[in-house]
């Protein structure tokens, strides 16, 4: 024995009294802090890296903060890559709150790896400023020995570096720190779609009921203009409009560009005689050649389809359904028809492929039903995915339900517009109308911006753009 | 001495370079192979102006993570003359303006500059890195071409080749705990641009359409020779410039007949040309509103046209509106 015998240098006693008024400082002058252990989801071998981790667990521990005059001058700058705040914090907690209290809760936890001290890469959510701090380095030995033992462990953190991380605590305060932070996209879901509704006259007589397509000629590159003969006097000329189609085709294997696929009744005219000619005018330099076809009339027709009300939230075009003919049964045509949907989601025109025949009153219209909105509310960090497809999912960041707005992080496939999207915790069920590509809640992204600018006449991607389109 | 000019030529090369980078993907598998995460990665211009960052990416001041990773910035960094790319000085070349049809546009040949570039990849993951740089390497042998519309108003397109110089890579994992691990590689590249100075501009048709050609024979060779015979010729118009619809058709027409029947004749004259639908037809002739024709001139082809379609004349003001380029109804390669 080399000390002084009649010295004791730190009895248990005094040891746990020594810790008991640090404990005790420590919740008088402290702060509230969380503490939310790292689980290891996926780690990378050979690179060792942890790739994926989830922070589901929180647990409030005291914590003195060391820099008590504030985070430093000059904290956020202006980079290359954006904003970045670069604020540290030094926190001091106790060694014997950590082991008694947050060790004997995590031990169990699945993907931990240590639990018996704080270690490096677990975050602190600090409440004031509402902020996230990764732990950079735990000092264990500062003060060095007291009685022969160390009693606190000093939290050197600094601003947490977000990426597809899962915040999952359940306390609202924390999980929402990442709302606009981390790889967001957002989707536009179709509120309350709204059916829309059109009305249409009757032509008495010599109307054109239908346009025959007899050869789709070649090489269009623009819809060819349709002109129909003029009707005798008293009577109205009709109209109509070309669609193309470029997968077909010729006998001899040659595919020679777009071809007339059909021709769409959009005034069936009055007072025809005969069967009117029609005939294709290019429109543009290099025309196309050959398309050809015939008109057919009858007497008591559809007449224009005027669109009473356009609708709304319509993805995809609806079925248009005309009425039967009235007189008698069996006799006369159905008229069909198709519906165009503009951008915003309503039906913009309504066009006839049969006028029909036999009509004695005005037909009535009846056009499907969009998906007439959703159902349910979005929970955050809820598991969304596509309806019925388990490998296209995504982490619910938030849910406006007045703009219909979901913003999702941790993508793992390509959402479009059309799809339906279903929450598995919560059951809602929406149909997606816009999936934006870039990040639009954090302003850094520019992708699409810069895809736009290049595309408006800046470069020629005849030879297209090997990185793809986004 | 100097006018001001400016075709945003640096800017569209900035805009074009940053093109290439914005659609890269990054994907995270966990360990059965299954997709967890797919990533685009963020990229902008890396300079700009400190306030709106701050206002757009910090609103409420207390930002609380320090920076979303992964993310790409690109960044115009330096601009070198090109000697080796030079040519004359004093040639020019012309074009149609584009727009104006009426118009030629001359400028001097372009001044070769080097635009240098930095594009900055910032990772937390090395594997992140990895995914990324692979994606973008190969592209360049060292270089990838753009063909890039420099000078709008004369539609220039140029290919700038965008060269790979070097690459820096910076994994600063050693030292101490105070400082974090970053990954940050550059890579730097050269667009190899071209700078136009002003365009002459020639709005005026008047002064540069061959409005008359005329051409004289002389027989013999005495020192004041006479023209025996001279040729004139003016270029008419062959298209309808100002869609003057006189009349309509007042019947079908096939593609056989030279017979049209109008609902007006008043408004064409014998011996001019008429267009219906794409169709020239020449009026020989004219007795009350029918029309004795010669089908399908100027090149064009012959069509059934229906009753009612617009008969265009072709008037002295047609004449007039000729555009630049036109081939009045001859084929072969315009030059």
């Amino acid at each position: 024995m080399v000390l002084n015998p009649f010295f004791q240098q730190g009895s248990p006693g005094e040891q746990s009294l020594v810790q008991d008024l640090i404990n005790e400082q420590l919740r008088m002058y402290g702060v509230e802090v969380y503490y939310l252990p790292r689980q290891y989801i996926t780690k990378n071998k050979v690179i060792r890296e942890v790739i994926q981790s989830e922070f589901n667990n929180s647990y409030p521990i005291e914590a003195y903060v060391d820099n008590f005059e504030g985070y430093g001058e000059n904290s956020v700058l202006l980079s290359k890559f954006g904003v970045q705040a670069t604020n540290e914090l030094k926190l001091i907690i106790s060694k014997e709150r950590f082991e008694t209290y947050i060790t004997p809760l995590t031990r169990n936890l699945p993907n931990i790896e240590l639990a018996t001290r704080p270690k490096e890469g677990d975050l602190i959510y600090f409440p004031l400023g509402d902020r996230l701090f990764e732990i950079k380095f735990v000092e264990h030995e500062k003060p060095f020995y007291q009685l022969q033992k160390n009693y606190v462990y000093e939290l050197s953190c600094e601003l947490f570096r977000a990426q597809d991380e899962i915040l999952d605590t359940g306390i609202e305060e924390i999980d929402d720190t990442f709302n606009v932070e981390g790889n967001i996209r957002t989707f536009t879901l179709v509120g309350s779609g709204t059916t829309a509704t059109a009305i249409s006259g009757r032509v008495v007589s010599g109307a054109v009921n239908q346009i025959i397509v007899t050869s789709r000629g070649e090489k269009y590159n623009h819809p060819p203009a349709v002109a129909i003969s003029s009707a005798p006097t008293g009577g109205t000329r009709a109209t109509g409009i070309s669609t193309l189609r470029d997968d077909i085709v010729n006998c001899d294997g040659t595919l020679i560009g777009e071809k007339v696929q059909g021709v769409f009744i959009e005034n069936p005219g009055s007072g025809y005689i005969v069967n009117p000619g029609i005939v294709f005018v290019g429109v543009n330099t290099n025309p196309g050649v050959g398309a050809a076809a015939t008109t057919r009339i009858s007497d008591n027709t559809v007449g224009v389809v005027t669109i009473s009300d356009g609708g709304g939230g319509y993805v995809s075009a609806p079925t248009v359904t005309f009425s039967a003919p009235g007189g008698l049964a069996g006799l006369g045509t159905t008229a069909q028809g198709i519906a165009v949907v503009s951008a915003a989601g309503t039906v913009s025109a309504i066009y006839l492929t049969h006028a029909g025949a036999g009509y004695t009153v005005a037909p009535t219209i009846t056009l499907s039903a969009p998906d007439l909105g959703g159902s349910g509310e979005f929970i955050p960090t809820e598991t969304v995915q596509v309806a019925n497809n388990t490998s296209i999912t995504a982490v619910v960041k938030t849910w406006n339900s007045v703009t219909n707005e979901l913003n999702v992080s941790n993508v793992t496939g390509e959402f479009k517009p059309g799809d339906t999207i279903e929450g598995l915790e919560s059951g809602a069920s929406y149909q997606i109308r816009i999936a934006e590509d870039d990040n639009t809640v954090n302003k850094y992204p520019d992708n699409e911006e810069i895809q736009l600018a290049s595309t408006d006449g800046i470069l020629d991607f005849s030879e297209s753009n090997p990185f793809g389109n986004p | 001495m100097f006018e001001y000019f400016y075709h945003e030529i640096l800017r569209r090369t900035i805009i074009s370079f940053g093109s290439l980078f914005n659609n890269i993907e990054i994907k995270h598998l966990d360990s059965s192979d299954d997709t967890v995460e797919i990533i685009k990665v963020p990229l902008a211009y890396g300079p700009q102006q400190k306030f709106l960052a701050r206002l757009e990416q910090s609103p409420n001041l207390n930002k609380p993570v320090q920076i979303t990773l992964p993310r790409m910035s690109f960044e115009f960094v330096g601009l070198q003359y090109d000697a080796s790319r030079k040519v004359t000085t004093t040639q020019t070349f012309k074009s149609h303006a584009v727009g104006v049809t009426t118009a030629i546009r001359k400028t001097y040949m372009p001044v070769p500059y080097n635009m240098a570039f930095e594009l900055s990849v910032y990772t937390k993951l090395n594997d992140d890195m990895l995914q990324i740089v692979e994606q973008i390497l190969p592209y360049f042998q060292p270089a990838y071409t753009l063909s890039v519309n420099l000078v709008e108003t004369l539609g220039e397109k140029r290919d700038i080749p965008v060269v790979i110089e070097n690459i820096t890579m910076s994994d600063n994992y050693e030292g101490d705990y105070k400082e974090r691990r970053s990954l940050l590689y550059t890579i730097r590249f050269t667009a190899k641009t071209y700078l136009f100075g002003p365009v002459g501009d020639t709005a005026s048709a008047s002064r540069d359409l061959i409005k008359r050609v005329r051409v004289g024979y002389v027989q013999d060779d005495s020192s004041t020779p006479t023209r025996d015979l001279t040729y004139t010729v003016v270029p008419r118009a062959t298209r309808s410039y100002d869609d003057n619809v006189v009349t309509n058709l007042a019947e079908d027409v096939g593609t056989t007949t030279n017979i049209l029947r109008v609902n007006d004749s008043s408004g064409i004259d014998e011996n001019t040309y008429i267009v219906i639908d794409n169709e020239s037809i020449y009026v020989d002739r004219k007795e009350g509103n029918t029309l004795f024709t010669r089908r399908a001139q100027d090149n064009t082809l012959v069509a059934s046209h229906v009753g009612g379609a617009a008969v265009n004349a072709i008037t002295d003001a047609d004449d007039a509106l000729i555009e630049i380029g036109d081939d009045f109804g001859f084929d072969g390669t315009l030059l």
